[in-house]
């Protein structure tokens, strides 16, 4: 185990959170990321147990989670796993794929509301151009977010994740944030 | 006070405002118009370029007459049309374009010496001397006439963007859009209906029509009841849709604060809404009748006069017996002076050129007549009527004029879809190439009647629907009146007075007639030679009356003359709003590097790369100039070792069976040959064989490389990878994805640095022969930490470059300072790192500008003719094999002299001119270690030219330089350093 301190992609030692009204913002750095992409002629695994989904939508299994990412790829999200080797452990979850350690490309904001979905799209009207059928619970779709590209899952009613490069977490948080700020007034 | 009983207003609760620094009253439902009317101020601004005293004019977003400041200081906000503002308590306005005040304008004097004035003015008079227009003439001009002025403090509010979806956007909230709203609502469609009103109804709330017997803003209210309570229909009030874009999108603000005395949260939302169905309702606007005279305050538009006093109880009268005409050439214009005779207001007479005009009320009809002049400098006071070859004039205080109306069919005409005329109702009609998906109902289509207005409406959207596959049933519609409306076709009255057709522009009869005898005939260049049509009312009041008098002195019929065109926005868009609220340091994502935290704790400089923040230096105590921490670091660099982060270098992961071969195809050197471990350098060409990227690719695994790009083309050269992987090759199994975020990866360089780094390896063996030079490996530090370490060089020193998953670059650049304290370690930043590469002659953007060859460089051998890859053949094209530029090093003969980056390369003593250019220099700087200045430069057969002089000129400044061409690597050009 290293002694090296890790730092989030907010760059503080513990993760950011913030709450407007109704709805809450986490950072999530405790979530282990690996692309899974498919090589040639070969079957679609199901790593962790779970079916890989269609374009545009996720799946999930017991705190890990599956969403598309391009053509025979997807993105492998597993709470609590950050800290480990991810990718190792998805690649035997998925032999013969090629497996690309991802966790610390990306900054994960969950966005949570206490009133219900509604809230949820409000706020996602003011970040994406997505119509609401995108943005139901199961769908992941990229997108652009104040010209930053982002992935937005939403893995439940209530519950929206935000995927961003992780070297933009500061301008992400900022988008996130005033767009919640404006929400609860 | 004029106040009318009745009207749309609140009574019971008044607001104070201020115009021109008067205090006045008003009442909620009033718009800044209103309240000045009721008021009894006539007078509200001068016009553009006589400054002729103006009053309100309209009563809607045509208004081309009561421009106001609104507001004061940051908040300041020129050019708003006061018909279009909602009262609120302790709105401030003021006029503009007048000096001293509003009653007495200096540059009145303007209209006396309006015959220098005409059409084309400015074209004629002020030809020479050329050089006078931009820094004379234009100023001036611009002095003189103009509008109002922005405020010079940044704007306070805040402004938001958003995004909208639904199948239907509904455009206006009249007769004809409530009836769509509703239609499709009630089908379960989802609904935008968006009006610019800050209520809806539309005209109907300027009318006294029944709906079933009852006021029609009774069933207004009733159907914005029933729309409110449906899921699926979204009702945007104060938003104007001023755009119709590609792909069915819709540009849209929406005030959200404007009518608040301090906006809260934001002022404005821009939205961009996404229909898969449109269905513009926009209504009409009316014309007026250009007579002479006919600008002064106290004229406007008839169907203006009913609005305000049917919605607003207002009577622009200053007192209540001033006697109220109507001039119309059409049977609505005689529905103005019923609404005023019920409303208790006296009305002189309906003046109606129609011979067989009908007298529907209890007035005087002056049938067969025109109105020929008027009088009041700052105030309507009589009018001339001309019947029968004989004048009279009579004391009159408001003209009310109606010319017909022209339907909204802006958006309509967005995509070039040129307005169709329509004889039978004087109008242009919505063209037939619509953008794709529109419809046109009510008065934007020519259904004038409030019964079509409403029928039109609900089968629109129903239609619009059916196209969706979606059933709609006809809603029950209230009885509405129906009448035909007669007109004639009057579009001015000749005569010897400047009769003013378009009144923001002060654009005449007489100035259209001068282009027409000028030559300018097209519209296009009535438009340029006159200025009809242009600033913020863009002629909506008298672009069709234009082309009516032209049509009439060619002789021609007024399709046969010409026709306009729109193009967005269909009202002014204020420039914060389109930015979507982001200013300063949020205008655009700022990517951060792992190691941030660290350079700032270290007082670190920082400067934008792209939209990277990376640290430009590193600063210490006593150091008073940039160039002193620079060469500090440098130095320390090159003697002992130095930390950069290079995370912002593009990494692009690269696996599967035909990998190898994948990037033979990418690179234009040989790069599958690579044996595991280790790392190369790269060429990557454009299709026409010029160099876009370098960089280094390490191969980890059989089937598996890192390729490393530059920091500006990390996104170029990934998109361009995938397109390959994609389009170009899909026959070959590979699988790319970029993972510079995910890697924080440090530059450890100079002679020290195998020391440093073997303190925190765990086991691995870092002497030369275990990793040598361009090797590379995957390992552990700090106690099993997972990393991966390159033995590269940018410096040209003993290097590498280690990367560790991002989250622990911050603590491992710590780790390092502290485990180098004894070695002297140095962080530094990119100009350090600019140094040391220009001093290794090594190429960097500035040599790979766009326009340069791997032969220019000097690598033309690394383009392999053993294989193909992008842009090898286009290489070896002749003009590119001519090209005998290569890169040099240039050392000014005076160590002392900076050599201008940028600057031209002469011979010395030839001209400095295109024609004896011999190349440019890219890059320079101060080498501590050379103590000297030394650059970079592409040079006329260069190769053979090492030992000789030149000129380093930039002309455009007066800088030379006296240089020695050298060769391009100051710094060990054996390459020995790194290979140690």
């Amino acid at each position: 185990m290293t002694d090296l301190a890790p730092l989030t992609a907010l760059g503080q030692s513990e993760p950011r959170h913030a709450r407007f009204g109704a709805l809450t913002l986490a950072e999530r750095p405790d979530i282990g990321l690996a692309s899974l992409a498919l090589r040639r002629g070969t079957a679609a695994p199901q790593p962790f147990g779970l079916t890989l989904p269609d374009p545009g939508c996720m799946a999930s299994v017991q705190g890990v989670e599956a969403f598309w990412t391009g053509p025979d790829q997807w993105m492998i999200a597993a709470q609590g796993r950050a800290a480990e080797d991810f990718a190792a452990a998805v690649r035997q979850q998925a032999p013969g794929c090629s497996v690309t350690e991802q966790t610390d490309a990306w900054v994960v904001v969950e966005i949570v509301s206490e009133a219900g979905g509604a809230a949820l799209l409000a706020l996602a009207e003011k970040l994406v151009n997505l119509p609401p059928a995108s943005l139901s619970p199961g769908r992941a779709t990229r997108t652009g977010l104040h010209h930053m590209s982002v992935f937005v899952i939403r893995s439940g009613d209530t519950r929206l994740a935000v995927l961003g490069m992780r070297s933009a977490a500061e301008s992400l948080w900022h988008a996130l944030a005033a767009a919640a700020h404006r929400t609860e007034i | 006070m004029t106040r009318l009983k009745g009207g749309l207003i609140d009574r019971s609760k008044t607001l104070s405002f201020r115009f021109d620094g008067r205090i006045y009253q008003g009442h909620p439902g009033d718009t800044l118009a209103s309240a000045l009317l009721a008021n009894g101020v006539r007078l509200v601004g001068r016009s553009f370029k006589y400054h002729r005293p103006r009053g309100i004019f309209s009563a809607g977003s045509e208004e081309p007459n009561a421009l106001v400041t609104l507001r004061s200081g940051a908040r300041a906000e020129p050019n708003t049309r006061a018909t279009c503002v909602e009262l609120y308590d302790g709105l401030e306005a003021s006029s503009q374009n007048r000096w001293p005040s509003l009653a007495f304008d200096a540059l009145a004097v303007n209209d006396a010496l309006s015959p220098f004035f005409a059409a084309g003015f400015y074209y004629k008079t002020f030809m020479q001397p050329a050089a006078f227009w931009e820094k004379v003439y234009e100023p001036m001009i611009r002095r003189a006439a103009g509008l109002g002025k922005l405020a010079s403090e940044p704007d306070p509010d805040a402004y938001d963007h958003g995004f909208l979806h639904c199948d239907l956007l509904v455009i206006g909230g009249g007769a004809a859009g409530l009836a769509a709203a509703l239609t499709a609502g009630r089908a379960g469609a989802s609904v935008i209906l968006a009006d610019e009103d800050f209520r809806l109804g539309g005209r109907l709330l300027f009318e006294r029509h029944t709906l079933d017997d009852a006021p029609a803003s009774d069933w207004v209210a009733r159907a914005e009841a029933e729309l409110e309570s449906l899921p699926n229909v979204r009702i945007l009030r104060r938003t104007t849709v001023f755009g119709a874009y590609d792909h069915g999108i819709f540009g849209a603000v929406e005030r959200v604060g404007d009518h608040l005395p301090v906006p809260q949260t934001v002022r404005q939302t821009l939205w961009r809404i996404t229909a898969s169905r449109s269905l513009l309702a926009a209504g009409a606007t009316e014309r007026h009748i250009p007579f002479a005279g006919n600008d002064r305050p106290g004229i406007m538009l008839g169907g203006a006069l009913r609005a305000y006093a049917n919605r607003w109880a207002v009577s622009p009268q200053a007192k209540a017996s001033d006697r109220v005409a109507i001039f119309t050439s059409n049977d609505d214009g005689h529905r103005t002076a019923l609404d005023l005779l019920a409303h208790g207001v006296p009305v002189l007479a309906v003046i109606d050129p129609r011979k067989d005009a009908p007298r529907l009320g209890e007035y005087q009809l002056y049938a067969g007549a025109q109105v020929t002049g008027a009088q009041g400098r700052r105030a309507l006071s009589s009018i001339q009527i001309s019947q029968n070859g004989r004048s009279e004039w009579l004391e009159c205080a408001v003209l009310g004029v109606s010319g017909g109306w022209n339907p909204n069919i802006h958006l309509a005409s967005h995509h070039r879809g040129r307005p169709a005329w329509s004889d039978a109702h004087q109008a242009f009609l919505p063209p037939a190439d619509m953008p794709p998906g529109m419809r046109v109902a009510g008065a934007a289509a020519g259904q004038g009647t409030t019964h079509a207005a409403l029928c039109s409406g609900a089968e629109t959207a129903q239609a619009a629907l059916t196209d969706l596959g979606l059933t709609a049933t006809l809603p029950d519609l209230p009885q509405a009146e129906d009448a035909p409306v007669a007109q004639a076709a009057v579009w001015h009255v000749p005569g010897q007075g400047r009769a003013w057709v378009d009144f923001q522009n002060d654009v005449t009869v007489k100035d259209i007639a001068l282009a027409h005898k000028e030559n300018m005939r097209p519209v296009e260049h009535l438009k340029r030679w006159t200025t009809l049509g242009m600033a913020t009312d863009q002629g909506k009041t008298a672009n069709v009356t234009a082309l009516a008098v032209m049509a009439e002195l060619t002789g021609k019929a007024i399709p046969e003359t010409g026709t306009t065109i729109f193009r967005p926005p269909y009202t002014p868009v204020a420039l914060s709003v389109l930015g979507g609220g982001d200013t300063g340091a949020h205008f655009r994502p700022r990517r951060l590097t792992p190691t941030h935290s660290f350079a700032q704790e270290h007082g670190a400089e920082f400067v934008e790369v792209g939209q990277w923040m990376r640290a430009q230096y590193f600063p210490r105590d006593g150091e008073s100039h940039w160039r002193e921490s620079v060469d500090r670091e440098v130095l320390a660099v090159r003697k002992g070792v130095g930390l950069c982060d290079v995370t912002t270098l593009g990494k692009v992961d690269v696996q599967g069976a035909d990998a190898s071969e994948f990037l033979h195809r990418i690179y234009a050197n040989m790069m599958g040959t690579l044996k595991v471990g280790k790392v190369r350098y790269g060429l990557m060409l454009r299709e026409d064989g010029i160099l876009y990227d370098d960089g280094t690719c390490a191969r980890l695994a059989e089937d598996h490389y890192v390729v490393t790009t530059t920091t500006a083309n990390a996104g170029l050269v990934y998109r361009q990878m995938e397109f390959a992987r994609q389009c170009l090759w899909p026959e070959l199994d590979v699988q790319l994805i970029s993972t510079t975020d995910a890697w924080a990866q440090i530059a450890v360089a100079g002679p020290k640095s195998r020391e440093l780094l073997s303190r925190i390896v765990d086991e691995a063996d870092l002497s030369n022969e275990a990793f040598p030079f361009m090797a590379c490996a995957e390992l552990t530090i700090c106690g099993g930490l997972r990393a991966r370490l390159f033995r590269i060089s940018f410096s040209g020193e003993l290097a590498y470059e280690i990367a560790v998953p991002a989250r622990y670059g911050n603590a491992l650049m710590a780790r390092l300072m502290e485990q180098g304290a004894d070695l002297g370690v140095t962080p530094y930043g990119t100009e350090a790192l600019a140094v040391l590469r220009i001093e290794k002659g090594h190429a960097a953007g500035a040599e790979l500008n766009g326009q340069t060859t791997a032969a220019m460089l000097g690598l033309g051998q690394m383009v392999s003719k053993k294989k193909d890859s992008i842009g090898a053949v286009m290489s070896r094209r002749a003009a590119l094999e001519a090209d005998t530029r290569r890169l040099v090093g240039l050392m000014p003969l005076d160590p002392a002299q900076k050599i201008p980056a940028g600057a031209h390369l002469f011979l010395p003593g030839a001209a400095r001119d295109t024609a004896s250019d011999q190349g440019w220099v890219t890059s320079a700087c101060y080498s501590p270690h050379l103590e000297s200045h030394i650059a970079l430069g592409f040079l006329e057969d260069g190769a053979a030219r090492i030992g000789s002089e030149i000129v380093a000129a930039n002309p455009l400044e007066g800088d030379e330089c006296l240089v020695t061409v050298v060769s391009p690597h100051f710094i060990d050009p054996e390459g020995e350093r790194l290979r140690d």
